[in-house]
Parts: structure tokens; C-alpha cells; sequence
């Protein structure tokens, strides 16, 4: 009992991640900046970002419904961080496991989104407004994609239970390199649930002012960018635990460097397109998925299809 | 013959009066005054038969009894016809050129905001470029317009 | 969602000047647009007749942070052909060669601003870290990195060394070797062109018919350019191609402006090669005759215009200005007829509205002590700023390199 809670507060739970997040978006950002010629910010800076809007003041529009407005935040973090107890990290074995698993981290992974659509819809205000709708258009468009490249691999693993599928792929982990493309799909569907560049439509800045959280302040803010960098973390450990099942049944300690070696690999590709691209339009977003996105993953899932056919005889 | 003087002459033999009103102080520079009430006639044929397409500005002066106006216009982005025309301040009414070039909009309602013109036929619209809440009758850039004081805005002590 | 209205401006984000666009939406797509600008009126043409001609040419060079040597040379002009003044060559030079340096400047600047309204902040980055390099030959030759102040009654204040000629030239080669590859940025990289190409059309008749100028009506097809077609200052003498584009969007006010960054170093290095020696001034009277003129220049926005009617006082009767931008603000609305939401930022960027930039300039202090105005130099100013920072704020800057450029 005493080592759940331990495992949900502290380590691998909200203490860690909270913490990891911080370092990722540092790692993010300075990597970002050092692709642009940029110097980037301190080490600390995404903690003194954090602790500066804690002690900012919080103002919520006359028109927006409070409740709503000073719970979504919480709910966000919430979702991001349970979504972690599933995946599995630096061996097979996740905190809580069953059959069908994987669903259920894809639909927790999906209600931070949902969160931002409703802060945005309850700010009351156009441009919250305008980034909102903005979110769960773009949500349609990559969300089918991202689901289908991330549940080829289950089907050659012939389990929907994550644990599973990472011990498999850690018995067979050559196997891993017939997801490439379902990799690839997964990694730039996930720029637009992180609504990263050339995703970010919902808050372009120069467009619609803040996008959803254009009325968010203070802790409110802060906590919605806390789950932002935990939804990053989440993402990355999905992908490293769907894909790159390398290194888990060796040492912890060996095996835990490496399923952070890992993530930053990730998080440096998701760096790299966020430096190398223009934001999209909305429609051209769509256009993008539906039209490339959504045949390679379905391309992937064939490929899988055929492969477990092969493989099993 | 040069190009400005071909202009020249081509004007005054479509319009007699015009006879003297010239000024060409350099190449590509030729100045013209014309009586108001002949001025939409001048224009006209300017820039339906001689071509003249790019309006660059219109100019307002005040001087003194008059209210002065200047059309630029260029002929193939080079050669410029400063046409003038004067108006008594009392009646300081002309005509719009916005049929002609739709981009005079915004020229004619600085000349309305600022000199205090009357632009007949100037479709309604906002005023620019002085702020909504500008005096009425208030005309910043003639001569006898001075700029009052603003009246001195306490500042609340804050201790 | 039905229809809505949304203000962008007078303040937002994608606007660095007041400017105020009230755009009704269905959805993402613009249905109707108001515009409405004159936020920044400060009464400059007023403020000039109560003002002397030289303090008339410190005023009109804060028109505008980014072309300030546009509006004092354009207004120099005008006065200068009242009174008849014939200027020395070299004089004609030294303001060509800023003119010129400051359209580099701009149009830099400017595509590093394109880049940030389509959400390609390394674009801008790339190109702003370039755009250093020739705020620094700027303000080697003239002391400022904007508003040079270089220009005076009858000619130029302050002259180019044959060092500073040697110092620029291979400059201009590292801003060209990058700009090459600006130029292979625009016209390959995908997200980029798909957000550009198609984006604002402005039809070669419209361009006509609303007065479009400069960089905007040349990528309509309009091959206009005061510099060619109305030329002043040096232009006669120099050798250089008018870019036009037929995209009629915003990848040819891209293409065209990039195009014309390659134009303008081809320009500085003829400039710097064939710069005549002798006066860099002739005197000028106080008081001006009387008489009027038009002065045309082309801006790195457009066509830059300014009527002067002197009164044989020292001040002039009456100074027009008109700044590019209000001949290219009225195509906005056109551009923009069944455009999309996400298009508004670049689309009024592309026309590249006027908005002032941050100053940095060496400055004159008083001592504390002495009477003397003391001169500090850049590295005086550095260590100032440095000890300023150390005893009122506790922070250590000296760790902060800079550039050794020189």
C-alpha cells in the first residue's frame, strides 16, 4: 500500500515527472534556441517561470464560469500523470497493468486536450474561443492517426495490454524496426497533440493572441504548462516503450539511463521539427493528415497485418 | 521637344486657358495651376487620354484666403503633373477623385481632418487620421490653428 | 461557431504599431474587414513649420525607426532643389551607400518578421543574427545603428575612409553568401511556401488601380521603381536590375525582396568602388527662397514622397509626407477578400508596415564632475553598463560575450 503511494506521489509518479517535465522543457527549449543561433535560457529557467506565475495574481473573466475555469487546469495534470502509471519504463512491468491498457493511456493522453478546449470555451473570450475550436478541429485530424500508429505494433504483438507489447518486443527487439513508419506518424501526430510548431495553430500568437489559454494567469497557467511538460514526458515514454523496447532487462540502473537516454532522443526529434518548419494553416493541417498521415499509419497497420501472418507460421 | 513640353502643349491645345499656367522647374517636374471650376475637365482627360495612372498624393496648403490643393500624378512612374487648384476658405469645397484612383480615399479624409476640406461624393466612412473624439471644426494644420495646452492631468498619489 | 467579429489591434501581437483591423469571421474565413489606422498621428507636417530646416531633418528622420535616412534625404531633396543647390558627387555617394545599406537592413529585418507571423521563429532568428552585421557597418559609418543622421543641408556630415571601405567590402560577401541561402530557403522549404504561395493575391490591375508601391506592386508585375524610372541621388550612374515577380502573393513579396537584398549588394559594392573623391558638403543658406518641389525616393517600403514649399524664411511654408505605407494599407483589405483567419498577420506584414525598432547609439554624458560632455566609446559604455548592473542590480554581466567583429 504504503509502496503504491509511494509509486503514484513520488517516484516514478508526480514528484518525478513534475521534476522530469521541468527538465525536458529545458532541454526542449535549449535545444530549440541552439537551433536557431541561440544561446537559450539557464538551467532554472522553466522553474523560475513556474514559481514567478505561482506568485503571479490570478484574474478570471467576469463572463467565464470560475469553477470550471480554476478545476480544467487540475484535471489536465491529473489525466497526464495517471496516463504514466500504465506505460511501462525502464523494464516490462508497469505500475498497473491489464488487458487493454494501451486504449486507456491513448484516452487519458486525449483529455488534456479536452481540458484546453473547455478552458478555452469557458474563458468566454474570442480569441480563447477561436483557439479552442481550433484544438478539437486539429484533435480530429491527428488523433486517428496517432491511434493507428501506435496500435500496429500491439497487432504484431497480438496483445492490447502494454506490458505485453514491451515484452515481446524486448524478446524479438528486431521486430521494432517493422514500426519505422508507424513510428514516424506517431512522432509528428504528437507535435500537433502537444500543439508544437508546425502544429501549434491553436495558440499562434501572432494570430490569436494566447489561443485557448489566452485568459489563463497565475497558478492556473502555470498548471496548465506543467501538463503540457508531463503530456511531453507521458508522450516520449509511450513511443520509447512502443518502439524502441531496447535495453529493459538488463541492470535498473543501466536500464533506467537508458530509457532516459531514450526519451531525449525523442524529445530532440520533436526539438528538431519544431525548428525546421513553419506553422501550418488549420486546413492545411487537416489536408496533411488525412491525406498523408492517416494512409501511412494505415500503410503501417497492413504491414503489420501481413507481417503476424509471416511471422507466426 | 521634350516630353514635359509635349505635355504641355498637348493640354493647353485641348484646353485654352490653361495658356501660361505652366511651370516645368526641371525634367520630370511640371507644375500647373487651374481654376477650380475647370479642374474635374483637366483631370479627366490627365488620366483617362493622357495616361497619367499613379496618383502619388494629394496636397492641401492654407494660404491665408485660400485653401490650396495639389494632385500628383506620374506618367509612367516618372514624369510628375502637379495640378493645383484653389478654393476660398469660406466654401472649401471639392470634388472626389476616388472614381479615378479608389487608394485617394484616405488622402481626401486627411484633407477633410486636417485642413478641413469638403469632399463632395466621398463615400462615408471612418475619419482619419485624427482620433474619433477630435474637436468639431478644429483644422490642426492651418495657420491660425494653434495647439492648446492640455489641461494638466493630476496624478493620484500612490504611497 | 456562427459568424464573429474579432479586433486585431489596436493592440495585438502580430501588430508592432497601433493599427486596427476588425475582421467578421464564419469560422475561420474572413467575410468582411474594416481598417482603420492613424493611431500613430503625431503631427509631424505641423510640427515642421514651426521648426528650422536642419531641426525639420532630425524631426522627419523619426518618421520612422527603420527608414529613417529615406525621410531626411527625401525631404533634403525637395529643399535642396528650391535653392538651387548642386551638390558634389560625393555626397551623392555617401547617401546612396546608406540608402542602400538601410534597405539591406530593412528587408532583412523584415524576413525575419515574415517568418515569426508564419510561426518560423528560426527564420527570424537566422536572419536578425544577419542583420547585425549591417547595423554594424551602419553605425561605423555613421555613428548610429537607426536614425543615422548622416544628412545635412547640401550634402552629407560625416565621410567614408578608404578603411572603412576595406572593412565593408568583404562584409557585404558574408551578408550576400547568407542570402543566397535565404533565397533557398524560401523557395524550398515546404511549410514555408505552402504558407506563402497563394496567400493575399493582389491582381496586377488591383495593384494598379489601388496605388500599390515598392516591393508590393513589383510582385504583382508592376515594374515600377523610382530609383530607375525617377532617378536621384547617385542611381543615375549605378548599373542595377528592377525586380518584378508574377506570383502576385506573398511568396513574391519574398522573392522580390530577396531578390532585391542581391541588388542592393551589387549597388554598395559599385558605390564603394567608383566613390569620387572631394567636397562631402557644399554651404548652405539658412534661410531658404521661396519656391515648392516634389521629391521622390524610393523607400525599402515603396515610393517614398514629400512636397516642400518654402517661404524664403528658415522655416518652410508647408512639408507633405507621404510614407509608403498608406499607398500599400488600402490594397490590405483586397489582399485579404476570402482569406483565412491564420493568413491576417503575414498578409499585413508583407505590405511591411513602418514600426520604429529599438535604438542603440553611442551616447554623449554629462560628467558629474567636469562641464565637459564626455564622448564614450562602445567599450566604455559596455564596462559602464557592466559596473551599473554589478552595484545597483547584483548581477554579473561581464560573462556576456560579444561579437570582435572589429
Amino acid at each position: 500500500m504504503i509502496y503504491t503511494l509511494f509509486s503514484i506521489l513520488v517516484f516514478p509518479g508526480l514528484l518525478f515527472l513534475s521534476i522530469f517535465g521541468v527538465i525536458a522543457e529545458f532541454i526542449d527549449r535549449r535545444l530549440y534556441a541552439r537551433f536557431q543561433n541561440r544561446m537559450g535560457p539557464p538551467w532554472f529557467q522553466p522553474v523560475a517561470d513556474f514559481i514567478k506565475l505561482l506568485a503571479k495574481e490570478e484574474l478570471i473573466p467576469e463572463e467565464a464560469d470560475a469553477r470550471m475555469f480554476k478545476i480544467l487546469p487540475v484535471f489536465a495534470v491529473a489525466a497526464a500523470v495517471t496516463a504514466f502509471l500504465y506505460i511501462p519504463l525502464w523494464n516490462t512491468a508497469s505500475l498497473f497493468s491489464f488487458e487493454g491498457d494501451i486504449i486507456v493511456v491513448l484516452y487519458l493522453l486525449t483529455l488534456p486536450t479536452l481540458t484546453f478546449f473547455l478552458a478555452g470555451w469557458y474563458s468566454t473570450s474570442l480569441y480563447a474561443m477561436i483557439g479552442a475550436v481550433r484544438t478539437l478541429t486539429q484533435l480530429f485530424a491527428y488523433e486517428v492517426p496517432l491511434f493507428m500508429g501506435i496500435l500496429s505494433p500491439a497487432i504484431l504483438a497480438d496483445s492490447w495490454s502494454l506490458e505485453a507489447i514491451t515484452r515481446f518486443y524486448g524478446e524479438h527487439p528486431w521486430y521494432a524496426l517493422f514500426n519505422i513508419l508507424g513510428f514516424a506518424v506517431s512522432v509528428i501526430a504528437i507535435q500537433g497533440k502537444l500543439e508544437r510548431i508546425p502544429f501549434d495553430i491553436p495558440e499562434a500568437e501572432t494570430e490569436v493572441v494566447g489561443g485557448a489559454f489566452t485568459e489563463y494567469s497565475g497558478k492556473f497557467l502555470a498548471l496548465f504548462r506543467m501538463a503540457i511538460d508531463i503530456e511531453m514526458v507521458v508522450c516520449a515514454a509511450l513511443l520509447a516503450a512502443v518502439f524502441l523496447p531496447f535495453g529493459l532487462e538488463l541492470h535498473p540502473v543501466i536500464s533506467f539511463v537508458i530509457f532516459i537516454v531514450k526519451l531525449l532522443v525523442i524529445i530532440f526529434i520533436m526539438s528538431l521539427m519544431r525548428s525546421i518548419f513553419a506553422r501550418l494553416r488549420i486546413d492545411q493541417m487537416v489536408n496533411f493528415c488525412w491525406k498523408y498521415l492517416a494512409p501511412a499509419a494505415l500503410l503501417q497497420i497492413l504491414i503489420s497485418f501481413i507481417l503476424k501472418g509471416i511471422l507466426v507460421r | 521637344m521634350s516630353k514635359e513640353e509635349t505635355i504641355q502643349q498637348e493640354l493647353i491645345k485641348n484646353f485654352g486657358f490653361l495658356e501660361g499656367k505652366f511651370r516645368i522647374p526641371r525634367e520630370r517636374r511640371i507644375f500647373l495651376d487651374v481654376p477650380a471650376d475647370r479642374f474635374m475637365d483637366v483631370f479627366d482627360y490627365t488620366v483617362k487620354k493622357m495616361n497619367f495612372n499613379y496618383l502619388c498624393i494629394i496636397s492641401g496648403l492654407d494660404e491665408g484666403e485660400n485653401l490650396s490643393f495639389i494632385y500628383h500624378l506620374a506618367l509612367n512612374y516618372s514624369i510628375i503633373l502637379n495640378i493645383k487648384i484653389s478654393v476660398p476658405k469660406s466654401n472649401p469645397s471639392i470634388k472626389t477623385i476616388t472614381g479615378y484612383f479608389p487608394s485617394a480615399d484616405l488622402y481626401e479624409r486627411e484633407l477633410e481632418d486636417l485642413l478641413g476640406a469638403k469632399v463632395e461624393g466621398l463615400a462615408k466612412g471612418r475619419r482619419y487620421p485624427l482620433p474619433d473624439d477630435w474637436p468639431i471644426g478644429q483644422y490642426p494644420l492651418r495657420k491660425d490653428w494653434k495647439p492648446q495646452d492640455e489641461p494638466e492631468v493630476k496624478q493620484e498619489k500612490s504611497n | 461557431m456562427g459568424k464573429v467579429m474579432i479586433p486585431i489591434g489596436p493592440q495585438h501581437p502580430a501588430l508592432k504599431e497601433p493599427a486596427s483591423f476588425n475582421i467578421t469571421l464564419d469560422g475561420e474565413k474572413i467575410l468582411d474587414m474594416i481598417v482603420k489606422v492613424g493611431y500613430n498621428h503625431r503631427g509631424i507636417e505641423k510640427a515642421c513649420e514651426q521648426r528650422t530646416y536642419i531641426q525639420d531633418i532630425y524631426l522627419l528622420e523619426r518618421v520612422c525607426g527603420i527608414c529613417s535616412h529615406t525621410h531626411s534625404t527625401c525631404f533634403l531633396q525637395a529643399v535642396e532643389e528650391i535653392a538651387a543647390l548642386e551638390l558634389p558627387k560625393r555626397a551623392h555617394y555617401l547617401r546612396t551607400i546608406v540608402a542602400e545599406l538601410e534597405r539591406v537592413h530593412s528587408h532583412l529585418l523584415w524576413l525575419g518578421v515574415a517568418g515569426h507571423e508564419v510561426g518560423f521563429d528560426t527564420l527570424l532568428m537566422y536572419s536578425w543574427r544577419d542583420r547585425e552585421i549591417v547595423m554594424d557597418i551602419l553605425s561605423m559609418l555613421t555613428g548610429n545603428r537607426v536614425n543615422y543622421a548622416m544628412n545635412t543641408v547640401g550634402g552629407v556630415r560625416r565621410d567614408i575612409s578608404p578603411d572603412q571601405i576595406k572593412t565593408i567590402l568583404p562584409l557585404v560577401d558574408i551578408l550576400e553568401e547568407r542570402t543566397k541561402y535565404y533565397i533557398q530557403v524560401a523557395s524550398e522549404e515546404v511549410t514555408l511556401i505552402e504558407r506563402l504561395s497563394k496567400v493575399g493575391t493582389l491582381s496586377h490591375d488591383d495593384a494598379l488601380k489601388l496605388g500599390a508601391a515598392g516591393p508590393t506592386a513589383r510582385a504583382s508585375g508592376r515594374d515600377i521603381d523610382v530609383r530607375r524610372d525617377d532617378p536621384y541621388a547617385a542611381y543615375a550612374d549605378l548599373s542595377f536590375k528592377v525586380i518584378t515577380d508574377n506570383h502576385n502573393d506573398v511568396l513574391g513579396r519574398t522573392l522580390v525582396r530577396v531578390g532585391e537584398l542581391m541588388e542592393s549588394y551589387k549597388m554598395i559594392r559599385q558605390l564603394l568602388k567608383n566613390i569620387p573623391e572631394g567636397p562631402i558638403a557644399v554651404k548652405a543658406p539658412r534661410k531658404i527662397q521661396a519656391g515648392e518641389a516634389l521629391s521622390r525616393y524610393e523607400a525599402p517600403r515603396g515610393e517614398d514622397v514629400h512636397y516642400v514649399k518654402a517661404n524664403g524664411t528658415d522655416r518652410p511654408e508647408r512639408v507633405k509626407v507621404r510614407a509608403p505605407t498608406l499607398a500599400n494599407v488600402q490594397a490590405v483589405a483586397a489582399m485579404l477578400k476570402n482569406g483565412y483567419l491564420a493568413d491576417i498577420p503575414i498578409v499585413v506584414a508583407a505590405i511591411d508596415p513602418c514600426f520604429s525598432c529599438t535604438d542603440r547609439m553611442m551616447v554623449s554624458m554629462k560628467d558629474a564632475n567636469s562641464r565637459k560632455e564626455n564622448f564614450i566609446d562602445w567599450k566604455t559604455l559596455r564596462q559602464y553598463s557592466i559596473d551599473w548592473y554589478k552595484q545597483n542590480r547584483g548581477v554579473d554581466m561581464s560573462k556576456i560575450k560579444i561579437s570582435k567583429r572589429w
